[in-house]
Parts: C-alpha cells; structure tokens; sequence
C-alpha cells in the first residue's frame, strides 16, 4: 500500500476512522483535555514543584536590586567625597592666597611706616642740628664779641678810651666782617 | 494464520480513532457513535469520546499524578528540610529544565508567565508520546485532530499574547510591516502588498507544529508495524520463519528505542516551537 493509497483508504473509513481523518470533536475534546490538565497542574502542581526555585529566583532578584541600591548610593558618595575634597582644596588655596594677600600689605604698611618715621627722626635731628648750631654760633659770637672786647680793652686800654663811642663801632664793624665771612 | 491479515489495514486500524475501547484480547468494548452529530453551519462534529479520547483523559490523568505527587514529595522534603532526593527531584529537574530552558529563555523576561503553559503542552505531549508505545497504546499525538487542536491553541496563545504586549498599533505592525528605506505611497503600498504574507507566516507556523507532531508520531508506528508485517509477509517461508521472527522484533526493538528518542525531541520542539515563537511577537521587530 502506498500513501495515497492509505489516504484514499482512510477518506473512506470518514470521522473516526484512520490516521488521516480529522475528527472536529477530538479538536474540541483535545481543548477540553488540555485546559482542565493545564488549570489543575497550575493550581495544584507547579506551585509545588517550583516554589523553591521562584523563592530562590526572587531572593536574587531582591539582592541584585539591594547591591545595585547599594551601589548607587556609594557612587553617590563618592562623588559627593570627591565634590567635597575639590571645595576644600580650593578653599584652602583661596585662604592661603588672601592670607598671603594680606601678609604682603602688613608688610608694605610697616615698611612705610618705618620710613616715614625715619624720615621724621632724621627732619627733626636735622632741626634740632640747626637751632643747636644757630644758638652755639649766636653764643659763640656773643662770646667773641665779650673777648674781643675785653682784649681789645686790654690791649687799647693804654691807649684808646673802652666808653669812647667810636672805638666801639670800629670793632663791631670788624666783627660783622667776620660773621660775613664766616 | 499468514495470508488472511492485511497489513496495511492493520497499521490504519491501529493508528486511527475508532469508537470503542480495544485491549482484545483481553477486553474489547464497541459502544459505537453514541452521541449525534452536531452542525454548526458547514462543520459536522461529533462528541462521542473515542479511543483518543479516553487515551487522552489517561494521559491528562497520568500527568496530572505524577505532578502532583512529585509536588506533594517535594513539598514534604522541603518541609523535613531533607535534601532532594529520588524521583521527585529528578521530576523537578526535569520540569525546571522546561521552565528555564524552553520558556524563560526563549519567551523573555515574561517568559515566568507562560511557563504553566509551555510546561503543560510539553509533558501533555511527551507522556501522548509515549503512551503510544506501550503495549495497547493509543498514540494521541498520532491524531490529526489533536495536534491541530494544540497547534491552534498554540496560534490563540502566540497571536493574543503578541496583542497583549505590542498593543493593538504594535501588534498590526506585525501585519503591515514596516519597509525600512521607503516612506510614503511606496511603504505603505508594499507594506500592505506584504500582509497577506505576514498572514499566512503566522498561520504556516502552527501548521508545520501540528503536522510535525503527527507525521513523527504517525510514521514511528507505520514503520514499526510495517517491520511486524514482514512476519506475515514472510511467515510462508517455513525454513526461514525463525529467522524472519527473530530479525524483525530486533529490527523493531530498534525502531522502538529511536522512538523513545522521538518522543522525547517531538515534545521538546513542540513546545521549544512554541515558546520561540509566543517570545518573538513580545518584542517588536
């Protein structure tokens, strides 16, 4: 027998006859079959069998979830570390920068200050020097005048008279040529 | 007893349906076309549980107890807090092999969903397989009419899911696809030029499963038989019957182990199938 021939044979044998025959109500009853087994075995079977490995699979599930919720949140931290650690860093820069801003005034004040009262010191010797010398010259003169007189006194007592008007304004006279020079 | 038997209608009479319960010659009970047919518009259809049926029931049965009891031995390990052992964790590996390996890996991430179903049709197809090659087995996935039953439950489930989770303008993408490199008049005409293809792929596809099955199936057990019908076609031969006996139950104790083999690889591609193609229309593409 060949297969069109065992076909021909089973289209003669119609509905529930051989291989090739294709009942509709098996259709329907496989139908039936299947999802009364499929219902069953879901509600009283896999649950069973598979409570282990969806438990275990969800438990993973979970602490893959928590690692990576860790994870985030150390890279959180750590940038906000390295945000912190940049903020110091240039505060600290900045604060070295102004205090070395500062030192650099302090000192160009205080070397100003210095010299200013240098300067001072120095006027006011100077000053002093003056009035001191002005006073020893008027002295001084004073004293040669005193001299003078008292030597010329002497010395023209014999012969010139120390009251007579004239003699007096010729030394005086000598004098202010002196002082002229001087 | 040689001559008066007919082969081939010996290997019809046991690969088809009929309307009895035969385990001659033990038992044989003929109760015939018992309910009327039913017609709906131009489909006759008939009720009456045949030998497939009950078979089907059987394995239905049989799937269902085993599964339940290796739940209820799982369960009671889990609860002594013993190790797995014995033939309840064989099962449990078994089932866990076609949940991960056949559905989650090929569904996807919904694959978890659609497990109960692809673990259902696999062993529903497996324990049909191999009921079939017990001593006055009906092979129920041997029938036309059930591998298309499944094969169409299987296009409902590929084809809803596939809406369920593209959305309807999605899901008619997979219809009307989309041209790349064209746009306007020319795309849309070619895309609708390509629907009636698209449509009959979808339908191409649990064809080729519910075929598949049944021809595997079917063809195991015309060559098995037809190998026992070289005892009746050589049985004359008196010198030689001996040898033709002998070379003929080895030949088809062959047969019958590739058939284990058969039946393990029908019910795994069936269901394999099926998974890939429930997780192809999860995603558009």
């Amino acid at each position: 027998m060949t297969l069109p021939m065992l076909v021909l044979a089973a289209a003669e044998d119609g509905a529930g006859g051989g291989p090739f025959s294709l009942e509709p109500g098996l259709i329907i009853w496989t139908w039936i079959v299947f999802i009364a087994l499929f219902l069953l075995l879901k509600r009283f079977a896999w649950p069973a069998i598979l409570r282990a490995t969806e438990e275990r699979e969800r438990t993973i599930a979970r602490q893959l979830d928590e690692a990576e919720r860790l994870n985030g949140e150390a890279k959180a931290a750590l940038e906000e570390h390295k945000r912190l650690l940049a903020n110091a860093r240039h505060d600290a820069h900045a604060l070295l920068q102004e205090a070395k801003a500062a030192a650099d005034k302090e000192r160009e004040m205080l070397l100003q200050r210095a010299r200013e009262e240098h300067d001072q010191v120095l006027e006011r010797t100077r000053k002093e020097i003056g009035a001191e010398r002005e006073r020893a010259i008027a002295e001084l003169r004073r004293e040669a005048v005193d001299v003078s007189l008292a030597a010329a006194a002497k010395l023209i007592g014999e012969r010139l008279d120390a009251d007579a008007d004239a003699d007096r304004k010729l030394v005086e006279r000598y004098l202010a040529a002196m002082g002229d020079r001087h | 007893m040689q001559g008066d038997v007919d082969i081939g209608e010996l290997i019809m009479h046991h690969t088809g349906d009929v309307y009895a319960i035969d385990f001659s010659p033990l038992f044989k009970w003929e109760y015939g076309k018992f309910l009327p047919d039913l017609h709906i518009g131009s489909l006759t259809l008939n009720l009456t549980p045949t030998r497939h049926v009950v078979f089907m029931l059987l394995v239905a049965l049989l799937v269902f107890a085993s599964m339940w009891l290796t739940g209820r031995a799982l369960e009671r390990q889990r609860a002594h807090e013993r190790a797995p052992k014995g033939l309840a964790n064989a099962m449990e590996a078994f089932v866990l092999f076609v949940r991960n390996d056949i559905a989650i890996q090929n569904i996807g991430h919904r694959g978890a969903a659609f497990a109960p179903y692809i673990m259902t049709l696999f062993f529903f197809i497996l324990y049909g397989n191999l009921l079939g090659l017990l001593p006055w087995g009906a092979t129920v996935t041997g029938n036309l009419a059930v591998t298309a039953g499944l094969a169409l439950m299987a296009l409902v489930v590929i084809e809803v899911s596939g809406m369920v989770a593209l959305g309807f303008k999605g899901y008619m993408r997979t219809i009307f696809p989309a041209i790349p490199g064209l746009k306007g008049v020319g795309a849309l005409a070619l895309s609708v030029a390509m629907a009636p293809i698209e449509i009959l792929g979808k339908l191409v596809k649990p064809f080729a499963l519910c075929v598949r099955l049944f021809g595997n199936m079917t063809a195991g057990h015309f060559v098995i038989l037809s190998l026992f019908g070289l005892v009746f076609l050589f049985g004359h031969v008196v010198a030689w019957r001996w040898a033709i006996g002998v070379g003929s139950a080895t030949l088809v104790l062959g047969v019958m182990l590739l058939e284990l083999i058969v039946a393990l690889v029908q019910a795994y591609v069936f269901a394999l199938i099926t998974a890939v193609l429930i997780g192809v229309n999860q995603h558009a593409h």
